[in-house]
């Protein structure tokens, strides 16, 4: 267990007052959140708490009704106070900067393995195509799969689908990493492969929101636990204190409920 | 049937080829575009997509072709026979091609686009890059039956003095008071057309087939 302190208190991630509501539901009551250079924080909380969609806010892949998203202090998704939105090719721009991890590795199937990785580096960042296949290939390497770099996403196994995924966000280098229930859609045996990459990066010191149920995970690795629930944060804190005596009756009972 | 009439029948599968390809060329990017519009549901111009390719799909080629031939000159541009027939053709084929992609479109995984914009690709760069790439195989099977069924309609055009296959054929049966041999040599040269365009299809379909699918 290796708790690293916040190398600064540089704050990559500030998000402030979302709220967002799908027709009369009301998926996000104000919720906001700051991560820090090099921390990680846990989103826990049952289906349907908001968790999933506070992530997807925070690129705009979904857009909220009411507050902001800053990262590294620059608004997205808005221009410059507030009132007008970003353009697609502006709003892609800042996209750039977040990595995303998604439950369904969303891999493109057209595309090997390392074709996967240099994508994004490629056409979008536009940088220079042999640096970025080298990177790609260091990447893979660091996530156990160096021998897959030509085949075809159909061929891996879940968990090697899911590690790829990982490589692909690194591979842009992002400010922050935003992982979506990254082990949900995994048969069991195949979750410690990827949460093992998870620790490596936390511990390396990647900014990260991970939303995720592995209660292990969030009570190893993150420095912050984060608990939802109706579209709002009940509870949040280090996870020994949070796991041990949490602090809410809401707590307790998702506690009880999902830790065994 | 003479050497003489054989060639005639010859130059008609030419004229066919010609302004079918040329039909082709023009209907399936304009079948992908039309599509593209009414996916991405680009206001006023999604629904003049939908009513183009309502009404097209409805009219029969031969009186769209005749509407064209005579309807474009008094609107003061001069137009030949050939421009009117290829314009036929492109137009029929695209509103039919515009379904093939759109079905293709609808049908494109959902993930795979928002892996997409996550990653900070535009709207063109996806489409460029993570959905054309993979459309245009799911589109091809679509695409070629829709090319064979146009190849069969390019008689339409012979309603306007062009000389393609059927109309050499009709007027050698005229000439000769045989109409059998030049009907019968001209189903094969359209049946021959056919067999090279959807072997066309398969060998390309074996060429590009690995790496579908998730």
């Amino acid at each position: 267990m290796a708790k690293k302190p916040a190398e600064t208190s540089e704050t990559v991630l500030d998000i402030r007052g979302l709220t967002k509501s799908f027709g009369s539901n009301l998926v996000l009551d104000g919720v906001s959140l700051t991560v820090a250079k090099g921390r990680t924080v846990c989103v826990l909380g049952p289906s349907g708490s908001g968790k999933s969609t506070l992530l997807r806010c925070v690129n705009w892949l979904e857009k909220p009704d009411q507050g902001a998203v800053y990262l590294s202090g620059r608004r997205i998704g808005m221009r410059e106070g507030g009132s007008i939105p970003m353009s697609s090719s502006e709003l892609a721009r800042e996209r750039a900067r977040i990595g995303m991890v998604f439950q369904h590795f969303n891999l493109w199937p057209h595309l090997t393995v390392i074709q996967n990785l240099a994508e994004a580096p490629i056409h979008v960042q536009k940088r220079n195509r042999d640096e970025v296949m080298a990177e790609a290939a260091a990447l893979l390497d660091r996530v156990g799969l160096a021998a897959k770099k030509d085949d075809f996403p159909s061929r891996l196994s879940g968990g090697q689908k899911q590690r790829v995924g990982i490589a692909r966000a690194l591979a842009m280098k992002p400010e922050l990493l935003l992982f979506d229930e990254p082990t949900s859609a995994l048969d069991p045996e195949l979750v410690g492969e990827v949460v093992a990459v998870m620790k490596t990066l936390a511990e390396s010191g990647s900014t990260m929101l991970v939303v995720t149920h592995e209660m292990g995970f969030a009570r190893e690795t993150a420095d912050e636990v984060v608990l939802m629930d109706g579209g709002r944060i009940v509870e949040s804190g280090e996870p020994s204190a949070f796991f041990k005596k949490p602090k809410t009756e809401r707590a307790r009972q998702f506690l009880q409920r999902y830790v065994s | 049937m003479t050497a003489n009439a054989f060639l005639s029948l010859l130059q008609g599968a030419g004229v066919t080829l010609i302004i079918s390809l040329s039909g082709i060329a023009i209907g399936v990017p304009l079948g992908l575009v039309l599509a593209l519009v009414r996916w991405r549901r680009i206001p006023g111009l999604s629904q003049v997509a939908a009513v183009y390719v309502s009404l097209l799909r409805s009219t029969p080629a031969v009186t769209l072709c005749l509407l064209i031939f005579f309807a474009v000159p008094t609107l003061g541009i001069e137009i030949g026979a050939w421009s009117a027939g290829i314009m036929t053709l492109a137009f029929v084929t695209a509103a039919f091609n515009c379904e093939v992609w759109r079905a293709g479109l609808l049908n494109f995984p959902h993930e795979q686009v928002e892996a997409a914009r996550a990653f900070g690709m535009t709207p063109l760069l996806r489409l460029r890059r993570i959905i054309f790439p993979q459309l245009w195989r799911a589109a091809l099977p679509g695409l070629v039956n829709e090319a064979t069924l146009l190849i069969k309609a390019s008689p339409a055009i012979a309603v306007i003095g062009v000389a393609e296959i059927t109309r050499a054929a009709t007027r050698i049966g005229a000439q000769t008071y045989e109409p059998l041999p030049p009907m019968l040599t001209a189903t094969g040269i359209y049946v021959a057309i056919i067999l090279v365009f959807v072997g066309l299809q398969r060998l390309t379909e074996r060429r590009y087939g690995r790496g579908a699918g998730a």
